[in-house]
């Protein structure tokens, strides 16, 4: 890895220790090499948000023409979110993209994640299934964030009803979290997602 | 003896090797020491034009030399140019008028009375803690590298360095801008004062030279690297956060500010992925990297600083971007990716001098009768939300080594730098046309129409198998408008 990038993130990774954020507990950086290029994230979830009480711990990877250009950064913590893929945990934000500064830093990137999560952006989306129930019947969304955030990322709200929906299709033989996915972009239709799941 | 040849040794190492330029047309070739004073060269020099000390004035940089400033206050290096000129008035008493004694400057030479706080560029209220002399950075060409520049001063008419200036520059504006500081020409100043009928002042003209080489002349000169400026204010660089000596400041509003190193890697990084732009008057360039507005690198030599193989690169993507603003395609076929340049209206493009390919200008795919099967502006799958640094733009604009033959020929050697790159032939098109008045645009686009014309007879139309001119300078002239580009670009949607 370049010095620069080498060094510019030594002293972030200093920024961020002492930043109010980590005091507060929102925003948290942990080293995973000694060459700095490999870190892991976790920010928690908005208060008011369906995100409320999870922690979402985040991959970063920092490339070698950094911070000529952004890091890669994707979700660990699976995630109900229009412009996060519920599969892959890929993130569509600009400032990740083209809207990339050299003068960010992983704090900025860390807040703005956090504030991508208590506003999302439909009409820019990562995940289409995710945005079309958050457009079409935002109530369903919620919840299913919500029950994601409680699955995943450790939040308070245990929703008994999704749980057994989901219990009925392991009993089937389904695999829990793909019995989830389906469950979830069929707006817990229980008899869609099962059709889905066995065509 | 001995004692007399050791001196007139160690005086002899020191001495600087001077040209003198008179008003007459006379230049004398002297040994100055470097500690004698104004007064001394004048009494050095004026019997040799056959005048009396008192009757000569020593003028250099825009200054004339005051009595009691020593020449080793004057940066001026070996193989400088002093011009002495006669005296023709009495010289003016010192007057009492409403200007101000406060001129405690007279007679100083350029280089003592600016100061580097004035060339930072910065306004913010802080006082100046100490006052430093002004610093330069120019690329040299003939050291082929960064070094430390001097300031010169010339007549904008005659060119001559007999000229003194009424006041300093007092910023990079006036130095970089043409017509900023007036001043007398006393080369010949009857003819300088009445060229435009006295309608304008006479002006200054400033240009640099490198202080690391011996002058090779009065044509030797250095292109100033204005952006990169001396870190008076301690400034961290944007990017590593480094504190470093010298800097580069990007032009913009903030004035945000990088460590040499960390510009080049900046560079780098955006030549190694196609990420610079195509200015319409600037060239091929970069922005601020914090992503500011209107932050764009006006001076390309800043680019320099890269490496000779990088700039290389630089000057080859350059020179590609550039066929394609002014209307040109790049052919498709990969490891080709010869320069063409067609009529507008024309969408059946051969790659007449390099792989022969027929391509539909519109699609970039192979020629088809009808419309396009991938029209422009495809989006991808829905909740494909992917940033690109298109790949296949890149693999899509090589140049083989028979193209390297196209940039010899719409390329001519830079007139600042004397080395052939993109803006040469840019400013050709460019937007010069703009600052041409109604009789020399007349001129202009009468010449371009009959290039056309003339074009047009080659090829009549529905006679022409290809459509194709080849990349000349002539046919440049056929596209004087930046508006073109912008269609184009669109077309291609870079
Ligand atoms: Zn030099
Ligand atoms: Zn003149
Ligand atoms: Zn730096
Ligand atoms: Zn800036
Ligand atoms: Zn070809
Ligand atoms: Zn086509
Ligand atoms: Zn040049």
């Amino acid at each position: 890895m370049a010095n620069i990038a080498a060094q510019r993130i030594r002293r972030e990774f200093k920024e961020v220790i002492k930043s109010e954020e980590v005091a507060k507990c929102a925003i948290k950086v942990e080293l995973l090499n000694d060459s700095y290029t490999e870190l892991k994230g976790e920010i928690t979830g908005p208060p008011d948000t369906a995100y409320e009480g999870g922690t979402f711990v985040l991959e970063i990877k920092v490339p070698e023409t950094y911070p000529f250009n952004p890091p890669k950064v994707r979700f660990i913590t699976k995630i109900w979110h229009p412009n996060i893929s519920s599969v892959t945990g890929a993130i569509c934000l600009d400032i990740l993209k083209d809207q990339w500064a050299a003068a960010m830093t992983l704090r900025t990137v860390l807040l703005s994640l956090q504030a991508l999560l208590s506003a999302a952006e439909p009409d820019d989306p990562q995940d289409a299934v995710v945005a079309k129930q958050f457009k079409e019947n935002i109530e369903m969304f919620q919840m299913t964030a919500r029950h994601w955030t409680n699955v995943y990322a450790g939040g308070p709200h245990v929703n008994k009803e999704c749980d057994d929906k989901i219990k009925r299709l392991v009993d089937m033989g389904v695999e829990e979290h793909q019995a989830r996915v389906a469950l979830s972009s069929y707006n817990w239709d229980i008899e869609r997602a099962t059709e889905q799941l066995f065509s | 003896m001995l004692q007399f040849l050791s001196f007139s040794r160690k005086t002899l190492s020191n001495n600087l090797s001077i040209y003198i330029k008179t008003n007459t047309g006379n230049t004398l070739s002297v040994d100055l020491d470097p500690t004698w004073d104004i007064k001394e060269v004048k009494e050095f020099v004026a019997p040799q034009l056959g005048l009396k000390p008192g009757e000569v004035k020593i003028i250099f940089a825009g200054k004339e030399l005051g009595d009691n400033i020593s020449i080793s206050e004057c940066d001026l290096g070996q193989q400088s140019t002093l011009h002495a000129i006669k005296i023709t008035k009495k010289p003016n008493p010192p007057t009492l008028n409403n200007a101000v004694i406060e001129e405690s400057d007279e007679g100083k030479p350029l280089c003592e009375t600016l100061s580097d706080l004035s060339f930072s560029n910065d306004d913010s209220e802080e006082g100046p803690t100490e006052q430093r002399k002004v610093h330069f950075f120019v690329y040299c060409p003939t050291c082929k590298a960064l070094k430390n520049g001097k300031l010169r001063v010339r007549c904008h008419f005659c060119k001559s360095g007999a000229f003194t200036v009424h006041s300093d520059p007092q910023n990079w504006n006036d130095v970089l801008q043409s017509k900023q500081i007036t001043g007398l020409c006393e080369n010949n100043p009857e003819l300088c004062a009445n060229v435009l009928n006295n309608k304008e002042p006479t002006f200054a003209e400033f240009y640099f030279k490198c202080s690391e080489h011996t002058s090779l002349g009065e044509t030797d000169e250095a292109v100033p690297l204005y952006l990169i400026r001396p870190n008076l204010k301690e400034v961290p660089c944007l990017a590593c956060a480094d504190i470093n000596e010298t800097v580069f400041v990007f032009p913009c509003k903030e004035g945000h500010v990088t460590c040499l190193d960390c510009f080049r890697q900046y560079c780098t990084t955006r030549l190694r992925e196609r990420q610079f732009w195509q200015h319409p008057e600037f060239g091929y360039t970069l922005a601020c990297p914090a992503g500011c507005p209107d932050s764009f690198i006006q001076e390309i030599h800043h680019f320099r600083l890269l490496s000779e193989s990088q700039y290389t690169q630089y000057q080859r993507f350059a020179t590609e971007e550039y066929v394609l603003r002014s209307g040109g395609v790049l052919c498709p076929q990969p490891g080709c990716g010869m320069g063409i340049l067609a009529d507008p209206e024309c969408t059946k493009i051969t790659c007449i001098n390099g792989c022969g390919y027929v391509f539909c200008r519109l699609c970039l795919q192979g020629f088809h009768i009808g419309e396009c099967e991938a029209p422009e502006g495809d989006v991808g799958a829905p909740g494909d939300c992917s940033y690109n640094v298109d790949p296949t733009r890149a693999a899509e604009a090589r140049w083989d080594e028979a193209s390297k033959v196209a940039i010899k020929v719409l390329t001519k050697p830079c007139p600042k730098c004397r080395t052939p790159t993109e803006r040469d032939g840019y400013k050709r098109l460019g937007n010069g046309w703009k600052s041409l008045n109604e009789d020399e645009r007349k001129k202009y686009f009468d010449r371009a129409k009959a290039i056309g014309l003339q074009h047009k007879k080659e090829f009549p139309v529905g006679e022409n198998p290809t459509g194709l001119q080849k990349i000349t300078i002539d046919s440049f002239e056929l596209f004087p408008s930046t508006e073109i580009f912008s269609k184009r670009r669109k077309i291609y949607s870079l």
